[in-house]
C-alpha cells in the first residue's frame, strides 16, 4: 500500500506520465500542467458583441415548463425566461410595473385591478390581453387540475376582463400578499393559446410573452431557447429594453460540480450554477472566470419538528436542539463565507427580516442550557434522546446535517440521518406529522418566498406539512394576510415571527441554500442575478 | 459484474466426498493466488473485528484533523471534507462490507438453494414452474431486480443488502438445481429411495451434503458480487446514508472534492477492489481445489 | 430451427408478461400509501385530491382490474405521466433509450474485441508469462468497481487533461463510458474465452491440421479462429444483457443521458409511473435483443441442431 516517493517516481517514469495519473491521481499533482490555468479564456480585452449562443449549465433538468406544474428552482429559473409576470421586483425587491403598467387595490382589499401595457405579443404572434391574464388565473385555481402553488393565489372569488387591457381580481377576503405574488415566477402569465397545445403544453411547447422562446427540450440533456425578437421590457431589473442581445440560450444539465467547472474551463459552457465550493478561491484567482453570488435570494433553511408526539411535542426538546447547535460553526466548516447565518423565519429582502429583532426572540448556541433541558426531560448519558434528522440531498446539506449531528451528540442527542429527494421529504414530513405513533422526527427544510406570506402557507393550520398548529398562531397569521396597510402588516408579521421563534417551531439556520453561486467565463458581459435568485440574460453580450 | 458466478455454474463435483475432503486444503493452498485471496479475506475479517483497535480515530466524529488533509503520517489516507480520518473510516467500513457480503449472500443462498432443491427434487409441474420463474428472473439481469427492490423498499444500506440478495437468487437456484439433478441419478440416492427413506432425509442427509461444494464456491464468488453491487447502490445514493463509513458512499461523497482531494475517492475504491479481488481469488482457488477437472 | 425460434419467442413473451404483472404489483409492495408518497409532494394537495388520484389510477379497484386497466393503457402507448411535472413517461424513456443502446452496443464492441483477443492469446500462449499476465489482468479487471474505474478515467482524461468534453451525447462523449463498461466486462469475457479456446486447441482437428503441415497462421485463422468466433457469438446475448445492466451504473458516473440515469433519478423521487415504465422497457429490450442474438447464433453455428 505504502509507496515511498522514490518508488513512486520509478513507477512514474516506467509507466509513463498518464498511466501514473490514472493509477494514482491522488499522488500526482504534476499532471495538472495542462488544465490548471485557462489559456483559452479571454480576459475582457475585446468588445461585447450581439448575437451568438450561450450555454448555461446546472445540476439538473426542469420538471416542467408549465409554470403551474412545478415548484423547483431548476424549473422556474427556466420558465421565468419564457414567461413574464404582471409586475416585477426591482433591485431592492420592491414591486414595480411590468406587463401591467399600473395597478390598484381597493381599500377593503377585496379587489385588485391591473391595466396592461399595449402592444405586447405572445410567442405565437397573438396579442397579449386581459383574457390571457384571466385564463392564467382561472387555470391556476381550477378545481380539477389546479396549480401546484394554488395557495399562493389566495382566496380569489372571480377574475373579470373589464376590457382588453384591464383585468380585475375579486377576493372573498382581503389578501395582502397578492400584489407581490404577481411579480413572482409562479404567477407567470400564460397566453390562452396554450389551451390549443393540449398535453404538449409545458412538455414540448410553451407560449408566453417572455424574452426567450422555447425551441426544443431534450429531456435530461438540454433546453434550447431563442430570443423573442418582439420582446419589450417594462419592469425586469435590466438595462436592455428590447429583445435579448444573444440569439440563443441553451440550458444544459451536468450533475457533477467538478464536471461543470471543467466544461466552463474548456469553453464548452459559458455560465454554470453551483461551482464546486472548494474551487471558489481558485476561480476568484482565475482571470478567465468570474463568480457571482446571489443576494436576497428569498431562500431560508431551517429546522422544523414533528410536534404532534414525543419528544418534540414538548417545547423543551425543541429548545434543546436549538441551543445545542452552532450554525455559525457549521456554516464555517461546510460553506465558508458564501452562506450567511439566518436568524429570521422570513428571508432577507423580505418584509420582516430584521436580524436584531429575530435574535432577541430566537435561540443561540448554549450547550449547557441544552443539557439542562434534556435533564429536565429525563434524558442523560445513559438514556440519550435518539431521533431521526432528515433533509433533502444536494447543496452540501448532507454535510451540514453531519456537522449538526456532531454538535447534537455533544449534548447527548443521538441522531440518525436520512437524506432524500425534496419531493419525498415534503411527503415524508407531512406523513410524520400526521402519524400518531412512534418517535417524532425533525428535519432541515428549505423554502424560498418573496413575501412573509410564506409563514401563513407553512404554519397556518392545516399548513403545508400539517405541522405545528395552534389557534393563537392561526390568529396571528390571519392578521398577516388580511392586513393590507404595509406598516400594520409588518407589525403583524413580527408578531407571528416572534411566536414561531420563541416556541422553537421554526428554527432558522442559514441562507441561501441552493443554486445561488454562479460562475461565468469572463467573455460573458452583462450577466445579472435579479432579486430572489432570478438569473437574467437579457443584457448579456459575448466579448469576442 | 455477475460473470464469475456464471462461470462457477459449470462446476460440478463428481468425486466421492471422502477423497475430496482430505485433499481439499492442500489443493486450496497450493496456488499462490488462492493463498493471496485467503490472506486478503483474513486481513479484512481481522480489520472488521478489531476495528476499534486499528482505527486511530473515530470514523464519524469530526475534528480528527484539518479538512481535506492529504495523506501523511498522522492520517495515512488523508482526511475528508469534514476533517474525518479516512483510514479510520475505511477500517470501520470493512465491517459494513462484510455485513453486506454475509447478509446478501445469506439471502440469495438460502432462497436460491431452497428453490433449486425443491425444483430438482420434486420434478413435475413444481419443477417446471419454479425453473421457468428462475429463467425469467435470470433474463431480467441482477441490476434490474436490485433496482426494483430498492424502488419498493426505499434507499438504505439494509435495503440495498436485501435488494442485492434478492437479485442473485436465480444463480443459486440454477446451480443447486443442476447439482440436484446429478445427485438424483446416482446409485446411492436411488438405493436410499428404494428403501423408502423419507423426503426430508433424502434431501437433507443425502442430497444437500453432496451438492455443498459448488454452492460454497458460488457463495465465495457471490460475496465479491454482493460487495460490488451494494457499493454501487451506495455510490448511486440508494444505499448507505451519511455519515456511514460505507465505502461506496464515502467514494460518492468524495466526488465533489475530486480535483482538490482525490484521495477521498481513491482509497475507498481501492478498498472495494482489493476486497473483491480477495474473494475472487479465494473463490477461484476453492473451485480448483474442489473440482480438479476444472484445473488448467 | 423454426421450432427453436418459435420456442424462444414464446419464452420471451412469457417473460414480458411476467414483467407486466410484476410492474403492476410493484406499487402495492411499497410500504405505506403509494398515492400519498407520490402525490403529497406538492404543498397544496388535499385529501380529496389524493382520493381523486387514487380513482384516476384505479388503485381503489381490485388488483386484477388494475392490471387490465394498466395493460390497456400500456398497449395504447400510454405509460402515464411523471409525478413531478406531468411529463409523459414513454416520451422520457424513448428519448433516452437510443443513448443507452448506443452505450451498450459500443461497450459490447470493446468487451468483445479486448476480451476475446486477450482470452484467445492467453489460451494460445498457455502457461507462459503472457498467459499469466493476461489472466492476472483479468482477475484484477473483474475486481475493480466500474463506477470507480469510470471516475478515475474521467478524472484523468476530462478533468486533468481536458482531452474529452464533459457533457453531451455525441461520439466523443461516448468514449469514456464505453471504455469503462467495456473493459469491466472484457476481463470476464477473456476468462471465458481462454477456457473455451483451450478446449479448441486441444481438440483433434487442430492436431490433425498441424500434422498435415498446415502453416500455423492457417491453422489459427481457419480452424481456431472460426471456433473462437462461434464462441463469441454465443456469448453476445448474455453479454448484451450485462451491458444493459452495467449501463445503469456507468450512465450515472458520466451523466450519460440514458434510461439508467432516469431510472435512478425516478427511484430517488419515488416516481413510480416512471419506474414502472423503465422496468417494462428495459426488460422488453433485453429479452428482444437476446432472442435476436440467439437466433443469429443458431443460424451461424452449423454444429447445433435444434429440435
Amino acid at each position: 500500500m505504502v509507496l515511498t516517493s522514490k518508488r513512486l517516481q520509478k513507477l512514474y517514469r516506467r509507466t509513463g506520465r498518464y498511466w501514473a495519473c490514472l493509477l494514482l491521481p491522488l499522488l500526482v499533482t504534476a499532471c495538472d500542467g495542462e488544465s490548471g490555468s485557462n489559456p483559452a479564456a479571454t480576459t475582457g480585452g475585446g468588445t461585447p458583441q450581439e448575437g451568438g449562443s450561450l450555454v448555461w449549465a446546472r445540476y439538473g433538468d426542469a420538471d416542467s415548463l408549465d409554470p403551474q406544474r412545478t415548484t423547483t428552482t431548476l424549473s422556474w429559473q427556466v420558465f421565468d425566461q419564457i414567461y413574464d409576470t404582471l409586475l416585477a421586483f426591482d433591485d431592492n425587491g420592491e414591486v414595480v410595473p411590468n406587463l401591467a403598467k399600473e395597478w390598484t387595490v381597493s381599500e377593503d382589499g377585496l379587489t385588485a385591478t391591473f391595466v396592461l401595457n399595449e402592444g405586447i405579443t405572445c410567442h405565437d404572434g397573438t396579442p397579449f390581453d386581459a383574457n390571457d391574464v384571466k385564463y392564467t388565473a382561472e387555470r391556476a385555481i381550477s378545481e380539477d387540475n389546479p396549480s401546484v402553488t394554488k395557495g399562493a393565489w389566495g382566496p380569489i372569488a372571480s377574475v373579470e376582463a373589464v376590457d382588453s387591457q384591464t383585468v380585475q381580481f375579486n377576493f372573498s377576503e382581503p389578501f395582502g400578499a397578492f400584489v407581490s405574488f404577481m411579480a413572482d415566477p409562479f404567477s407567470s402569465q400564460i397566453c390562452d393559446s396554450a389551451e390549443e397545445l393540449g398535453d404538449d403544453f409545458g412538455v414540448s411547447a410553451a407560449v408566453g410573452t417572455g424574452p426567450w422562446k422555447l425551441v426544443s427540450w431534450t429531456k435530461g440533456d438540454e433546453i434550447v431557447l431563442e430570443k423573442n425578437a418582439d420582446y419589450q421590457n417594462f419592469g425586469r431589473p435590466i438595462e436592455n429594453d428590447g429583445a435579448p442581445y444573444l440569439d440563443q440560450l441553451i440550458v444544459k444539465q451536468i450533475p457533477e460540480p467538478q464536471t461543470r467547472l471543467a466544461g466552463l474551463q474548456t469553453g464548452e459552457i459559458q455560465v454554470i450554477a453551483e461551482p464546486p465550493l472548494e474551487e471558489l478561491e481558485a476561480i476568484e484567482a482565475d482571470e478567465g472566470l468570474n463568480n457571482y453570488i446571489a443576494e436576497k435570494t428569498g431562500q431560508n433553511v431551517f429546522f422544523e419538528f414533528t410536534t404532534s408526539r414525543p419528544p418534540f411535542d414538548d417545547i423543551r426538546a425543541r429548545q434543546a436542539v436549538a441551543y445545542a447547535i452552532d450554525p455559525e460553526a457549521a456554516i464555517d466548516i461546510v460553506f465558508g463565507d458564501v452562506v450567511k447565518r439566518e436568524k429570521c423565519t422570513v428571508a432577507r429582502g423580505v418584509m420582516g427580516n430584521d436580524q436584531g429583532f429575530c435574535a432577541e426572540h430566537g435561540y443561540s448556541h448554549d450547550p449547557e442550557r441544552a443539557q439542562e433541558l434534556l435533564a429536565e426531560l429525563g434524558y442523560g448519558p445513559e438514556n440519550p434522546l435518539t431521533v431521526t434528522m432528515m433533509t433533502w440531498v444536494g447543496g452540501n446539506r448532507e454535510r451540514m446535517v453531519q456537522v449538526f449531528q456532531n454538535q447534537l451528540k455533544q449534548v447527548g442527542i443521538e441522531t440518525e440521518i436520512e437524506t432524500m429527494d425534496i419531493g419525498t421529504l415534503n411527503a415524508r414530513v407531512k406523513q410524520e406529522n400526521e402519524n400518531d405513533s412512534g418517535q417524532g422526527t425533525f428535519d432541515m427544510m428549505g423554502w424560498a418566498w418573496y413575501d412573509p406570506d410564506i409563514l401563513h402557507q407553512l404554519w397556518h393550520s392545516p399548513g403545508a406539512y400539517s405541522g405545528y398548529q395552534s389557534a393563537e398562531l392561526d390568529a396571528l397569521l390571519d392578521d398577516t394576510r388580511t392586513t393590507v396597510d404595509s406598516d400594520a402588516r409588518l407589525a403583524a408579521v413580527q408578531e407571528a415571527q416572534q411566536y414561531l421563534l420563541e416556541n422553537a417551531v421554526h428554527v432558522p439556520l442559514y441562507t441561501p441554500g441552493w443554486l445561488w453561486i454562479y460562475t461565468t467565463r469572463s467573455e460573458v458581459d452583462g450577466f445579472k442575478i435579479g432579486p430572489f435568485d432570478r438569473p437574467l440574460f437579457n443584457d448579456v453580450k459575448l466579448v469576442s | 459484474m455477475t460473470q464469475n458466478l456464471a462461470q462457477a455454474e459449470s462446476t460440478d463435483i463428481l468425486e466421492p466426498r471422502s477423497r475430496r475432503t482430505h485433499r481439499f486444503f492442500k489443493d486450496l493452498l497450493r496456488t499462490q493466488s488462492a493463498k493471496l485471496g485467503a490472506a486478503i479475506c483474513l486481513v479484512l475479517v481481522l480489520m472488521a473485528v478489531f476495528a476499534p483497535l486499528i482505527a486511530p480515530y473515530d470514523p464519524i466524529n469530526m475534528g480528527a484533523g484539518q479538512a481535506l488533509t492529504p495523506p501523511n503520517l498522522a492520517h495515512w489516507f488523508g482526511t475528508d471534507e469534514l476533517g474525518r480520518d479516512l483510514f479510520s473510516r475505511i477500517v470501520y467500513g470493512s465491517r459494513l462490507t462484510l455485513q453486506v457480503g454475509a447478509i446478501a449472500v445469506g439471502i440469495s443462498m438460502t432462497a436460491g438453494v431452497l428453490i433449486g432443491l425443491v425444483a430438482g427434487y420434486a420434478g413435475g409441474w413444481i419443477e417446471a414452474i419454479l425453473m421457468r420463474m428462475v429463467d425469467v428472473l435470470f433474463s431480467f439481469t441482477e441490476t434490474l431486480i436490485a433496482l426494483a427492490a430498492v424502488a419498493v423498499l426505499g434507499p438504505s444500506l439494509t435495503n440495498a443488502m436485501i435488494a442485492v440478495g434478492i437479485s442473485s437468487i436465480p444463480f443459486y437456484a440454477r446451480i443447486t438445481y443442476g447439482a440436484v439433478l446429478v445427485e438424483k441419478n446416482k446409485e446411492y440416492f436411488k438405493a436410499a429411495q428404494a428403501v423408502g427413506a423419507r423426503h426430508q432425509r433424502l434431501i437433507f442427509r443425502h442430497i444437500l451434503p453432496n451438492i455443498l461444494s459448488p454452492i460454497i464456491v458460488v457463495a465465495t464468488l457471490g460475496v465479491s458480487i454482493a460487495v460490488l453491487s451494494a457499493s454501487a447502490l451506495s455510490f448511486l445514493g440508494l444505499g448507505a446514508q451519511p455519515p456511514s463509513p460505507e465505502w461506496g458512499a464515502t467514494l460518492a461523497a468524495g466526488r465533489d472534492y475530486f480535483k482538490r482531494a482525490p484521495w477521498i475517492t481513491t482509497f475507498p475504491g481501492l478498498a472495494i477492489a482489493i476486497t473483491v479481488l480477495g474473494f475472487n481469488l479465494l473463490g477461484d482457488g476453492l473451485r480448483e481445489a474442489l473440482d480438479p477437472q476444472q484445473r488448467r | 430451427m423454426t421450432q427453436y425460434i418459435f420456442k424462444r419467442i414464446l419464452g420471451g413473451l412469457f417473460t414480458i408478461w411476467v414483467t407486466t404483472v410484476a410492474v403492476t404489483l410493484l406499487i402495492h409492495l411499497v410500504p405505506g400509501d403509494p398515492v400519498q408518497i407520490m402525490f403529497a409532494q406538492s404543498q397544496s394537495t388535499t385529501p380529496e385530491q389524493l382520493e381523486q388520484i387514487r380513482q384516476q389510477l384505479g388503485l381503489d379497484r381490485p388488483i386484477y382490474e388494475q392490471y387490465f386497466l394498466y395493460m390497456g393503457r400500456i398497449l395504447q402507448g400510454d405509460f402515464g405521466t411523471t409525478i413531478r411535472g406531468n411529463q409523459p413517461v414513454l416520451e422520457l424513456l424513448l428519448v433516452r433509450l437510443p443513448n443507452t443502446l448506443l452505450l451498450a452496443a459500443s461497450s459490447l464492441l470493446v468487451t468483445m474485441v479486448v476480451g476475446v483477443s486477450a482470452g484467445f492469446f492467453a489460451a494460445y500462449k498457455r502457461d507462459t508469462w503472457i498467459d499469466t499476465g493476461l489472466m492476472t489482468g483479468a482477475i484484477l479487471g473483474i475486481s475493480i468497481p466500474s463506477f470507480w474505474l469510470g471516475l478515475m478515467l474521467m478524472y484523468v482524461f476530462s478533468i486533468r487533461l481536458g482531452w474529452l468534453p464533459v457533457s453531451g451525447t455525441d461520439l466523443k462523449n461516448l468514449i469514456l463510458p464505453a471504455l469503462t463498461l467495456g473493459l469491466a466486462n472484457a476481463a470476464a469475457v477473456s476468462r471465458l474465452t481462454r477456457s473455451s479456446m483451450i478446449d479448441v486447441f486441444s481438440q483433434d482437428f487442430m492436431r490433425t491440421a498441424r500434422a498435415k503441415g498446415l502453416a500455423e497462421t492457417v491453422v489459427l485463422s481457419r480452424h481456431a479462429f472460426r471456433n473462437g468466433m462461434i464462441n463469441v457469438v454465443n456469448m453476445l446475448g448474455l453479454q448484451f444483457t450485462y451491458m444493459m445492466g452495467g449501463a445503469i451504473v456507468v450512465e450515472n458516473v458520466f451523466a450519460w443521458n440514458g434510461i439508467g440515469r432516469l431510472a435512478i433519478q425516478s427511484i430517488f423521487q419515488r416516481d413510480y409511473p416512471t419506474i414502472q415504465g423503465f422496468i417494462l422497457i428495459f426488460a422488453t429490450v433485453v429479452v428482444t435483443v437476446s432472442i435476436l442474438l440467439d437466433i443469429l447464433y443458431a443460424w451461424i453455428d452449423p454444429r447445433i441442431k435444434y429440435s
